[in-house]
């Protein structure tokens, strides 16, 4: 394999198609925010507040377009508290107002309470623009995986290392 | 000039992969010794796609890092078709373009341009060579062969050049005439395989022989050292031949 480096334009191909992997898929993933307009168009479950319609872990895919109608009262939606940048998936329970002035107040499914203990200090609904979309598809404990790298740190350095064994043995 | 050395890495015989692009890599090697002039522009051209489709992606994360999705939005969902037909023609680039070149140049001697593109096809343990020979007044003429990779790597996964050269100056007339030295060794080593006395395998077999004999006796170890003897005394020739 080391042979190929000194033939530059080998080289720089080769290097080409790694890059080309990694880009691809950044740019899947742009084109699905854009056709979604969401900046975030998948997200992950990280608590058992919607259950039992979500659990932990499941893959939520969202869409942040109102092409037939405004976001209503009973559309489950993900949020970003102002100020925080951690997306939060309730269900909207009510909504006074119309257009993108709308005031909107969420609640979890499995919450005894609504959620203006969760908004920021001074903030006691949310409007439009908070919404980074309203959830249409799931997938099931997909997401677990990076529940679990997040909250067990070693698990990465495992996973590092089974997969530098893998390149190791396969040489390639 | 062209040379018999051989190559020092050794590749594994089992590997289609290996066997293909060591050979490939070869082609360029012996035509430029014996005065072709490579042309690069199909790579050239894959490389310049690739790269300029990466920047754009590198330029796209960029600036979604400062800026954040909301404000560049519109331009990114431009470098996201933009990405798209850059990666469209590089896939119909290296499908129609270049169908597996990986040779371009064009004889100093006869100003003929020739295209070798080579392929493998899976289990098949042969090498698949088009040469596409476009003569000075444009006129083009295919030719199609497959041999096997058995003629030029020895058991131990060795490229040995001079078979590989001998191969391709009978098997292609434009690269016969660039190098009339090999040609003729060729043609004369052709005869003497017809007359039965097999002088062509004779060049390069001593070195392959020995080898052979190196490898196995890396390879067989100790525990056949009772049937290395009864061998030794049957004659080392046909001792060899059967554990190949």
């Amino acid at each position: 394999m080391l042979s190929s480096l000194q033939n530059p334009r080998q080289a720089a191909a080769q290097l080409m198609n790694f890059g080309l992997i990694l880009s691809t898929a950044f740019m899947m993933w742009k084109g699905l925010s854009v056709i979604t307009d969401s900046p975030s168009p998948i997200v992950v479950v990280l608590s058992g507040s919607m259950e039992p319609a979500f659990q932990r872990g499941d893959l939520l895919l969202l869409w942040n377009r109102n092409l037939i109608s405004e976001t209503n009262v009973g559309e489950v939606v993900v949020y970003n508290v102002r100020g925080k940048d951690i997306p939060i998936v309730h269900r909207i329970v009510r909504k006074f107002g119309v257009g993108p002035e709308a005031k909107l107040l969420t609640k979890g499914d499995n919450n005894a309470a609504d959620d203006t203990e969760l908004y920021a200090r001074g903030q006691d609904y949310l409007n439009r623009k908070d919404i980074v979309g309203s959830v249409i598809g799931y997938m099931p404990f997909v997401g677990y995986v990076t529940i679990m790298l997040s909250e067990h740190p070693w698990l990465k350095t495992v996973m590092l290392g089974i997969m530098g064994l893998v390149v190791v043995l396969q040489r390639e | 000039m062209p040379t018999d050395t051989m190559a020092a890495e050794k590749i594994t015989v089992y590997n289609l992969a290996d066997l293909k692009n060591t050979t490939d890599d070869a082609i360029p090697n012996y035509l430029n010794s014996i005065g072709f002039t490579q042309s690069h522009t199909l790579t050239d051209v894959r490389l310049a796609l690739g790269y300029s489709a990466f920047a754009l992606a590198a330029a796209c994360f960029a600036w979604d890092y400062h800026f954040g999705f909301e404000s560049t939005k519109y331009l990114t969902a431009a470098a996201v078709a933009l990405y798209t037909l850059l990666n469209g023609a590089l896939t119909l680039w290296v499908l129609y373009a270049e169908r597996g070149t990986v040779y371009v140049g064009t004889s100093r001697a006869t100003g003929e341009t020739v295209r070798i593109g080579t392929e493998t096809k899976k289990n098949v343990p042969e090498y698949f060579v088009t040469v596409e020979v476009t003569s000075k007044d444009g006129k083009k003429a295919e030719l199609k062969f497959a041999r096997s990779f058995t003629e030029w790597f020895d058991v131990t996964g060795r490229f040995v050049a001079a078979p590989f050269q001998t191969m391709l100056v009978s098997s292609v007339p434009v690269i016969a005439k660039a190098d009339p030295k090999r040609a003729a060794a060729a043609l004369e080593g052709a005869t003497a395989d017809a007359t039965g006395a097999s002088e062509g395998a004779a060049a390069y077999s001593p070195e392959v022989l020995e080898m052979l004999a190196n490898a196995d006796v890396s390879v067989v170890g100790s525990a056949a050292e009772e049937a290395t003897g009864s061998e030794a005394a049957a004659g080392k020739k046909g001792g060899k031949r059967r554990k190949a």
